[in-house]
Formats: C-alpha cells, structure tokens, sequence
C-alpha cells in the first residue's frame, strides 16, 4: 500500500546576499495512513520548516530547492495555490504552537470553526452547522464555547478549540507543531491524551513536530530526529528510546533530565551547533565524541540499519559495540547535609500578595479579587537551593517580585539575615539590593542588546562601587564556562545558552546571598539545559549561594533542588525535603503534578479524576484544591482551610492526615514501580 | 454589561472635557484686548450709547456670570446673536454647516478608500516596486502644506485640464450634480491630506499582523486570501489607524479652514475666519465650540470602535 504522505530528498534554503543558505537538506520519511510519526531536534534544527511545508506553506522567504513532497502520489510543490487551498484544513489540517496568538483574537471560536467548515463545505449529512459545533466541542472535551472569545477561555482549552477545528473536516493527515509546549504539564497530558483518542476514533495519521522526546514517547509510533538541517536517524519510538544508534540521539536523550535518576546516566551532548563551523562531511562532527578523520569529509545519509531503522552514521555499528562493553559507573556523590539546622538566611513569613489595590467601590460590594497569593511562610537555607513549583498562575513568580521587592506585598514580611527588608525596591539600601539578585527567564530580553557584554557585567560592579581587580570579569566568564573573548561580543551574538551564563555571571558577580532564578531553563534546548544545570550545581557549591528556583519542570527540580515548594493558586501545599517529595510526594496535588510528568517511554498515562467535583471551595475559605482533588474527602475540604500537618522535612496544608496519604501513595508506587 | 459601562464612562468623560473647552474658550476671548462696544459702534460713539450697548450685552457684569449665563444658553440652544450682522447666530451658521458636512462627508468616503487600499497593496507588496513608490509619494504629500496641494489640484483640473469648476461656489438653488462637480476638488484635497499619515499607519500595522499567527492559521485552515484579509488581518490592524484617524477628523476641522479658503467655498471654515476677523464674539464662541464637540465626539466613536473590534479590551483590562 501506498503512503499517504512521502517526503523524498527535499532541500530548503532561503536567500541571503551572497547565496542560499541551506536550512533543510535531503529529508525522506513516510507517514502511512493512522500513523503518528514524531520530528524531534533542538531549535533551529529545520524541523517547523518541514512541518509548515507539508502544508504546501513557506515560513518567511525560504525556497524548496529539491525534492518533492507526496501526499497520495501528487506533488504538493507542483500544484497551485487554489489546490492547495482546497486541501489545507480539509485532507491537511494545522495545529498551531501557541494556540493564544494563533486565534483570531477579535472573532468568537465558533465563527471561526464554522468558517472552516463552510469553506471545505465538510457538512456531514444530516447535521446542521451549529450541531456539528457542538459536536467537534464535545469530541475535544469542552462544553458548548462557540460564544466566547479567545481571550475568554484558558490556554489548555484554546489548545483544545485548535484541535477541534483542526479534525473539523475529518482530516488525513494532522500536522503538529509543539501543540503542548507552553501549557502546563497536567494540562499537556490532558491534550496528549485528546490526541491519542481521536486518532483511534478518527484514524487520521499524525505529524508532531517537538524538541520533547519524553512527550513524544507517549505518542508517536515513529520518529524522526533531526540535526542541522539533516535527518540523522529514523526509528520506531521504543527502539529510539531504548537503543538509539546516532551518537546525536543518544546525546539528545542522555540530556533528558528524568524522573527516575537524579545523576545523569551518560554524557549529554557537548558543544553547540554552529552554523559557521558545520564541516562537508558530517554535520555532528564537530560535537560527536566517537568522531574520526573520515566522518569530517564524508558526507552521511540514512542506511538502512534494521527493520523500519535508518540511521545516518557511518560508524554507528562501532559505536553500540564499544558501548556494550562499557559499563558507566554513576556518579554518586551525595553531599552531606549539616546535621544542626543553620541559621536561615531568607525568611518569608505570612505573605499576602495582591496586583490591584482594593478600591472604597470593590470593598462596598465585596468584588475585590482575591490575593495572588495568601500564607506564604517559608525559609531558605545557606547555600540551599529551594525550588518553587505549581502551574502556570500559581503565583510562582510574584512571590519572586515580592521577595526581589518589585512588588510590595498586602501583608506579611520579607526577612534577610533576620533583619526585615523594605517593601519595595526603593526603599531597600544598595547592600539589600546586591544580596538579591534575580535571573530572568529570557535572557534576549533580560540583557541589554546595545552594550558590551564587558558593559553588561560592569554595570552591576559600577553601581554597587564593588572594587574589581582586572580580572574580576574574565573569571566571572570562566565562571560560567565562557572564554575573555566574549567580553567584546554583544548579545546577539551569543547563542540563547550563552547569554543565560551571561546574566547568571552577572547575577554572581556581585557576591549575592541569595539568586533568584525565574524559569530560566525554560527557553533553552535539552542539551543546553542540561549544561546549565552542571552550572548551577558547581556554582552552589563554590559561591555557596542561596537559590530560589521556579520550575515548571519536576524533572529539572529533581536534579538541582534540595527542597521543593508546592503552590497550587497562591497557596503553599507543600514543603518538602527534594527527596523524600519525589519519592513519596504524600499532599494529592504533588502527587497529581508527579503523575503528569513524562517518562521516557510509554506510561500510559491516566489523569486523575476529581473525587467530588462538585464541591469546590466557597469564597477562598477552603483547600483551592477542593473539587479538583482525587482524594477529596468531603465537603469540609471546600469550607474549612486544610489543616497544616508537619512532615519529616516540611509540612503539608491537607484534611487528609499523612499517615493515610503515606499509605496510599505506597499502593501506586508499587503499581509504577512494576512497569 | 461592561461594554455599556465602558461606553457610559467614557461618554461622560467627554462631556467634562467639552465643559473644560468652554471655559477655556470663554478665558481666552476674555483675554483679546479691545472693546466689543467700542469695535460694534466705532471710536465716535458717544460714552452713553457705549454704556447702553455694554448692558444690553451684559459686559458690565463680572465674568463668572456671564459665562455661567453663556453656558447656560448654549445647553438651551441659544448661541446668541452675530455682532457684526445682528442675526442669531444659529441663522448664521445652519447652512454653513450643512456645506461643511456635506464637504467632510464626502472626504471622509474618499479617504477611507485612498487610506485603505494603497495600505492593502504596500503591505501585501512589501519590499516591492509598488510599495516602494507609495511609501515615496505618501511621504512627498505628508510633507506638502494643505494650501499648496489645493493650489495644485486647483491648477491641474480647473485650469491646466479644465474638467472640473475653480470656484466651489454653491447656493441653495443649485442642483445636487453641480454641488457635487464643486466640492469634488476641495474633498479630495481634504481626504490626501488626511490619508498620507493614515496609509503609513495602516501599512506598518497590517504588515505586522500578516506575519501573526492568526494570520497564519487562517491561511493554513485553507481560507482564501480574501477572507484571510478581509476577516482575519484588517479587523486587527485597522485598530491603531481608527486613532489616527481620530486625530485626521480634527486636522479635517482645522483643514477645511484653509481648504474653503482657497475653493472660496461658503462652509463654516470661511465663516470661522470671518468671524474672527471682524472679531464676532458670539459667532467665534460658537463656531469653536461646534469644533471641540466634533473633535471630541470623534474621538468618542474612535474608542467604542476600537472597544468593538477588540473584545480583549472589554475585559476592562
């Protein structure tokens, strides 16, 4: 049987003065009707190229230069526009990266379903437009929001809204484009799980472009990885997981912080992808540790290895003997922790946030929003790195502006040292101010693009009239893993990894107490992730600096945090020694957060049910995980605030008592554990 | 509900900032120097008939009175009686308006066409030839005085190319065909002057949101590229020009001054300089006045504009 959509040897570039520059290079896969076939590789890799040209769309000015591109046997780089029209949305559908920009954000959700549906004229009989509506609103597990605007609904159910419109006609193949990348890890289940259903409902065959291998276990059948332009290897999912062959692969998923491990289990991959220095021969050369005088000039391309396995290395055969002999012996160097409890060097106690001011009208008639956050109590330790999670909207970063004093809080206090810092920025002396320091998540945007990065990191030294010998720069680049050279680069020139040393160079430069880190890993790639996260750990036990981690991300936490603090709504659930949360997580939405994280291979995931989702709690009095909780035991949990219960390292706000959450938890443990 | 709310709130903010308008306008004509019996009866009149003119007109009482009793007959629709022609001033400036409106309204069609498609060609051309000319000549006209550019329009069609009549005289016998033939040249004139800035904004904007995601999306659901346009790219970039837009009703006010001028057009801008000219109190007060309030008023319709084409905005955020 023929494939319903084959890519065969297709080149894109786009144009520059002085020539093409090649951003996609002899690419070939199939993806047979019903199949799921995965692209994986870091930014940059040309992977959305290829994605957007299955739909016959070029992003920007870029060209296909050779090759041709299948859809049952007709060329989707020959036929015009007008076909092409005809088939995106209705055989091709789209599903967009970030679904809060991608819709229309002045046009309701149901006119812009429906517009897709009379477009394509893709009426099943017997139905009207409205029914089949509400009827795509059902099958993606939203009720009937044809009304609202984008603005009105959540991310998950934007995302949600995208897919519905994207099977609206029934679609053969369904492209992809990191649909879960910026929604939260129960939500990203939650659509994964969407998307798993309706591809055995409807039988659509799949092509989900991601940089998350662990995502993509849970999904594809097969996948593709893709490195500078190139496909370097193609295998079922399990056996890509299990055994890949491309030293790029296995790099790649090397890199992967897990649940499972704390120490990582080999080498992640080396070096970055420089497009200068890209040599004739293979592309990953410069970076591949099993790497010979031949791979530099010989030119790769995928052989087939196995059945359904091609991989581009011409020593890919060596390379898994030479690893079979080699046993790897993990690191295991567990620092002690002090055995009498420090002196704590931040303490926040009783914080109560809040963006707006109560006005005299919203107090009246008592419509004054709740706090962002309410009761936040907790302390940070010398040299101790406290990572703070929770969903989006949980309050993660405001509780960081309060501390950092960007926002001064309603009530409750901020403690340094023992000594009450001030509100708000202005207020601090300059000596509170160089204790702080805050790393910012973007660091395109943190750095200033018309200085220096000497300027950059002078800057900090100048305002705080900090002495610096000669030097001082150019070890704070060491520091962070970076040659003197780069003090005369601007930011542009640095690659995303590269800049988000510079902050944390200039964040340390000023000798802080206390580091700040603000989702910083998150817009980074694996590899670079799992460098920066060395970083950090070297630099706890050099600088024996403080940090306050916010993560999205518990498998990053559990390679960095020595304890973790759960919010859920602007409320601590939780806090915990790192260890003993992530073994035995005890509070019903650290377990809930634990259980959406990905492993890397197939965990058939299942979410949670809410126990009593009716009962949620009334006016902010109750636990604010009331009607959302699986173990919700009644209606107390939504009237009365959960008790606080104290744990071997922390303490945990639940009506449960932790001697019945340990005893639960042990069950699906055990359950896991057997996998 | 929040939209009626919004709209209330921001209606009532205008109605101040009108009243704010009138007392300035009120200080301001208090401060020209001069005598307004001495200018109606002339430097020979008698200190008697000075004195008797002066409290007909109620000048003898103190200032705030006067504009309180000015305020209140402008909300009763009295706007007075012209000095220099001893009729009601509504007489006076009721068929002015009408010609003005006449004039604006037309302009007002013309430039939504002349800022709307050549922005649609630039931003869908980008970087191209045609683009590149429409950037070049929209900067040529931003940068030509409102008066020349009628000169030369003037020129080119009444007298160079003579299709069209020199003068934009009309009067309540003409037919609508001719009223129309005359206030053709001073509307386009009017509209180019107003589309210029219009087309740059419109352009820039709609540039930026055929690169959006949305746009994309559209595109890639299958939707033609007229509905992409129409549907899903303009509604969004025609928000930052409605304000624009706002603005251009104002320089229209301020443009029809000079533009009647040189038509010799019989609309309110001709009157306004008239009365400032023989320094017709009541006339000037109410002519500004009527200003301020089509100013203002545009502006208003600019915002609920805006608030209906963004329903993010509802949100009150």
């Amino acid at each position: 049987m023929k494939s319903l959509m084959e890519v065969r040897d297709l080149g894109i570039a786009y144009g520059r003065e002085g020539g093409w520059i090649d951003v996609v290079e002899g690419v070939s896969f199939d993806i047979e009707r019903g199949e799921t076939f995965g692209l994986v590789g870091e930014s940059g890799c040309g992977k959305s190229t290829v994605a957007y040209r299955l739909l016959g769309y070029g992003i920007g000015n870029n060209t296909v230069r050779t090759g041709q591109i299948l859809f049952e046997g007709s060329d989707l780089l020959k036929v015009n526009s007008r076909a092409l029209t005809r088939l995106r949305g209705n055989r091709i559908a789209f599903v967009p990266q970030n679904p809060t920009t991608a819709l229309s954000p002045g046009m309701r959700v149901g006119s812009q379903i429906r517009e897709m549906i009379a477009k394509h004229r893709a009426l099943p009989d017997g139905s009207t437009i409205e029914s089949r509506i509400v009827e795509l609103f059902a099958l993606v597990g939203l009720p009937d929001v044809s009304r609202r605007y984008p603005h009105e609904l959540s991310g998950g159910q934007q995302q949600r809204v995208t897919i519905a419109m994207a099977v609206a006609c029934n679609p053969d193949l369904l492209v992809l484009d990191e649909p879960t990348t910026g929604l939260d890890v129960t939500t990203q289940r939650q659509i994964i799980q969407l998307l798993q259903d309706l591809k055995n409902r409807i039988g659509m065959a799949m092509l989900y472009v991601t940089h998350d291998l662990a995502l993509l276990a849970q999904i594809a059948d097969r996948v593709g990885v893709m490195y500078a332009g190139q496909l370097v290897e193609v295998a079922s999912c399990d056996k890509l997981l299990s055994n890949p062959a491309h030293p790029y692969s296995r790099g790649l998923i090397a890199s992967i912080p897990t649940m499972e491990h704390s120490t990582a289990r080999s080498r992640g991959l080396r070096g970055l992808l420089r497009r200068d220095q890209i040599p004739a021969g293979c592309k990953f050369e410069p970076r591949c540790d099993f790497a010979t005088a031949a791979c530099r000039s010989t030119a790769q391309s995928l052989v087939a290895v196995g059945e359904r396995h091609s991989v581009a290395c011409m020593h890919w055969s060596d390379i898994n003997a030479r690893d079979a002999r080699q046993t790897e012996k993990p690191n295991t160097t567990i620092p002690a922790r002090p055995d009498s409890k420090p002196e704590s060097v931040l303490s926040v106690d009783d914080l109560t946030l809040s963006y707006t001011k109560p006005d005299i009208l919203s107090r009246i008639f008592s419509t004054a929003r709740p706090p962002v956050a309410r009761n936040i109590s907790f302390d940070l330790l010398p040299g101790e790195v406290m990572a703070l999670v929770g969903e989006s909207g949980s309050g993660k970063s405001t509780i960081a502006r309060a501390i950092s004093g960007r926002l001064p809080p309603q009530s409750g206090s901020v403690k340094l040292d023992g000594k009450l810092l001030q509100p708000t920025l202005k207020l601090r002396p300059p000596e509170q101010l160089r204790q702080i320091q805050y790393i910012f998540q973007n660091p395109d945007a943190s750095l200033n693009p018309r200085r220096t990065i000497r300027a950059i990191l002078e800057r900090p030294l100048i305002h705080f009239g900090i002495e610096a010998e000669p030097t001082t720069l150019e070890t704070a680049l060491e520091n962070v893993g970076l040659h003197a050279a780069y003090l005369d680069r601007f930011p542009e020139q640095l690659s995303g990894g590269e800049r988000q040393r510079i902050a944390i160079a200039r964040a340390l430069l000023v000798n802080p107490k206390i580091l700040i880190c603000d989702e910083i890993l998150s817009a980074l790639d694996v590899s670079v992730q799992a460098k920066i996260i060395e970083l950090l750990k070297a630099l706890k036990q050099q600088h024996s600096v403080s940090m306050l981690f916010i993560s999205h991300d518990l498998a990053v936490v559990r390679q960095l945090a020595d304890r973790v603090a759960v919010l859920y709504r602007g409320e601590l659930m939780q806090v915990e020694d790192a260890d003993a949360l992530l073994n035995s997580p005890l509070h019903p939405y650290t377990e809930m957060l634990l259980h959406a994280a990905p492993d890397l291979r197939k965990d058939n995931y299942e979410p949670s049910v809410p126990a009593m989702p009716e009962s949620r709690s009334t006016g902010n009095k109750g636990c604010p995980l009331a009607g959302r909780c699986p173990r919700q035991i009644g209606t107390i949990c939504g009237d009365s605030p959960p008790p606080l219960q104290a744990t071997s390292g922390g303490f945990i706000r639940c009506h449960i008592s932790t001697r019945q959450l340990a005893t639960q938890t042990f069950r699906q443990h055990r359950d896991r554990s057997q996998i | 509900m929040t939209i009626l709310r919004l709209i209330v709130s921001r209606t009532l903010l205008s109605v101040l900032t009108l009243l704010l308008v009138s007392v300035i306008i009120f200080l301001i004509l208090e401060a020209l120097p001069g005598d307004v019996a001495t200018r109606i009866l002339g430097r020979d009149a008698t200190a008697k008939a000075l004195e008797v003119l002066r409290s007909q007109l109620h000048l003898d009482q103190p200032a705030l009175s006067r504009y309180l009793h000015w305020l209140v007959d402008l909300l009763r629709g009295n706007l007075g009686v012209s000095l220099a022609t001893g009729r009601p001033v509504a007489d006076v400036l009721g068929p002015r308006i009408v010609n003005t409106l006449l004039l604006s309204l037309l302009a007002f069609v013309i430039y939504l066409v002349l800022a709307i498609v050549p922005a649609i060609i630039q931003a869908t051309h980008r970087g191209g030839i045609i683009d590149n000319a429409i950037s070049v000549l929209t900067l040529l006209l931003l940068s030509l005085p409102d008066f020349l550019l009628a000169t030369i329009l003037l020129f080119t069609f009444a007298v160079a190319v003579p299709i069209l009549p020199a003068l934009a005289t009309v009067s309540e016998a003409s037919s609508w065909q001719d009223t129309l033939r005359a206030i053709i040249l001073p509307a386009v004139t009017l509209a180019i002057m107003m589309a210029v800035y219009a087309i740059r904004v419109l352009r820039d904007s709609l540039i930026e949101v055929l690169r959006s995601d949305y746009v994309r999306l559209a595109e890639l659901k299958g939707l033609g590229a007229y509905a992409v346009l129409w549907r899903h790219a303009l509604p969004n970039a025609i928000v930052p020009a409605l304000n624009v837009t706002a603005l251009n009703l104002g320089f229209l006010i301020g443009g029809v001054v000079i533009v009647e001028r040189v038509f010799s057009y019989p609309g309110f801008g001709t009157l306004l300089i008239d009365a400032l000219q023989l320094r017709d109190i009541p006339l000037i007060k109410a002519t500004v006045m009527i200003s301020a309030v089509v100013y203002i008023a545009a502006n208003l319709v600019a915002d609920i504009c805006a608030i209906l084409l963004q329903p993010r905005l509802r949100a009150g955020q």
